[in-house]
């Protein structure tokens, strides 16, 4: 079995006409289907939030048949998982691509939850705080993407969960979580 | 017999043949009393066999496979009937009704990749790997007996044999002739080029490339055009089997 890093590629990474877009519609959807599931797998086991079309992303190529996936076959994956909420393009060109292996609404829970157990209510804190504090550390949030993040917590503050204001320094912003 | 004149000639004649015919009906009888007994006699004998080496029979595909052999050569279908005293004596029907249904599972779980066709092989290593927990081996005989118990649902199965493989085709499409030498010939690397079948079987382009457009549209093959050559390929998922390519934990 190949691996990248710790990571272990499925079979299907290892025959050829995956790497080609299929033109027959089941075939299609199956090989759509793969690439779905493994893109998100990678991505969540990497941490990884952020890929762009033309940059070198270890899943677009394979080595060891020489293949690699076309421009449009890029596209075309990471369209599906737009189409399914589980993904967001950053730019009208499609070159830059947010991957959301939790939904934003998932990662708004798990700000709840990190809340909740870290007896936040009512207390103030920084973006930044949440992304590389060391109550994050080992949970899902440590070194989350700052868009994602932004993301889930003005789904928060929409809510009336927090409020976030501009915070002492400009790149900062402060969070106070209501009870 | 020489033709004697007179009615006493005619009655003469008349009970010779109807002493010809007892006597050739007893011999009829005698010979059909004794055909019966030994029919009773292999029966019983079969039986006797067939319990004492239930367990083999159950547990080993080689033997299971021999006496299957022994049963179709003197006409007896252990698989006939789910009540037969076979089955009963044996279990082997539900043994291999079981089978058949995780056949059928397997090959609609595959049908996406291949299209409804699948090397017996592979079809049998996702049997066994299904299977895993249960007492039993599976050997690819018993996967072919389970599949031809499924033809009576008329619902396509069927064991075709292109080259020295053997597939299972789950969809009621029909391959020609061109298609199988096609398949066929992309078991050596797993693929075709539509240069490959003018070169090998001296084609048209035309004829190679309105069969691999069948091949295409019927889900049995995929496109690559990731070669540095720049020829598209034809892969056939079901003579490289995607499930063994990288090791075999999927």
């Amino acid at each position: 079995m190949q691996t990248l890093g710790n990571f272990k590629l499925p079979p299907f990474f290892n025959y050829p006409p995956y790497f080609t877009l299929q033109p027959v519609r089941d075939t299609r959807e199956k090989q759509v289907q793969l690439w779905k599931e493994l893109i998100l797998d990678f991505c969540k086991t990497q941490k990884i939030f952020l890929i762009g079309l033309e940059e070198d992303f270890p899943l677009f190529s394979n080595p060891a048949i020489e293949r690699s996936l076309t421009h449009e076959a890029r596209e075309a994956f990471l369209a599906a998982l737009v189409s399914e909420g589980r993904a967001e393009w950053l730019d009208k060109g499609h070159r830059k691509c947010l991957i959301l292996w939790h939904r934003i609404q998932d990662w708004a829970d798990i700000i709840i939850n990190f809340v909740k157990d870290n007896g936040l209510e009512d207390s103030v804190t920084t973006v930044e705080e949440i992304r590389t504090g060391p109550e994050s550390r080992g949970t899902d949030l440590q070194g989350v993407d700052r868009v994602i993040l932004m993301r889930a917590l003005k789904l928060l503050e929409h809510k009336g969960k927090l409020v976030i204001f501009k915070g002492t320094s400009a790149d900062d912003e402060g969070i106070k979580f209501s009870s | 017999m020489r033709r004697r004149p007179g009615i006493g000639g005619l009655q003469t004649a008349a009970n010779a043949r109807d002493q010809y015919r007892l006597l050739g009906e007893n011999v009829a009888k005698i010979r059909t009393d004794l055909m019966k007994e030994q029919l009773a006699t292999f029966r019983s004998q079969l039986e006797d066999f067939a319990r004492k080496h239930k367990n083999d029979i159950r547990k080993n595909p080689a033997f299971r496979s021999q006496f299957h052999e022994m049963c179709a050569k003197v006409g007896v279908d252990p698989l006939a009937s789910n009540k037969g005293f076979w089955a009963e004596l044996l279990g082997i029907g539900d043994f291999y009704y079981e089978i058949g249904v995780q056949i059928v599972e397997i090959c609609l779980a595959t049908r996406a990749q291949n299209g409804g066709l699948i090397n017996l092989q592979e079809l049998c290593s996702l049997l066994r790997q299904k299977r895993k927990g249960s007492r039993e081996a599976v050997s690819e005989d018993d996967c072919l007996r389970a599949i031809s118990k499924l033809k009576v649902l008329g619902s396509g199965f069927e064991v075709i044999s292109v080259g020295k493989k053997k597939l299972v085709r789950s969809v009621p499409t029909e391959l020609n002739k061109d298609h199988n030498e096609i398949i066929e010939l992309a078991q050596g690397q797993g693929f075709v080029t539509v240069d490959e079948l003018e070169r090998r079987l001296s084609w048209t382009s035309g004829r190679a490339i309105d069969a691999l457009e069948t091949l295409l549209k019927e889900g049995f093959a995929m496109i690559d055009d990731g070669h540095r050559d720049g020829k598209r390929r034809y892969w056939f998922p079901c003579v490289s089997s995607i499930s063994s390519l990288g090791g075999n934990d999927t």
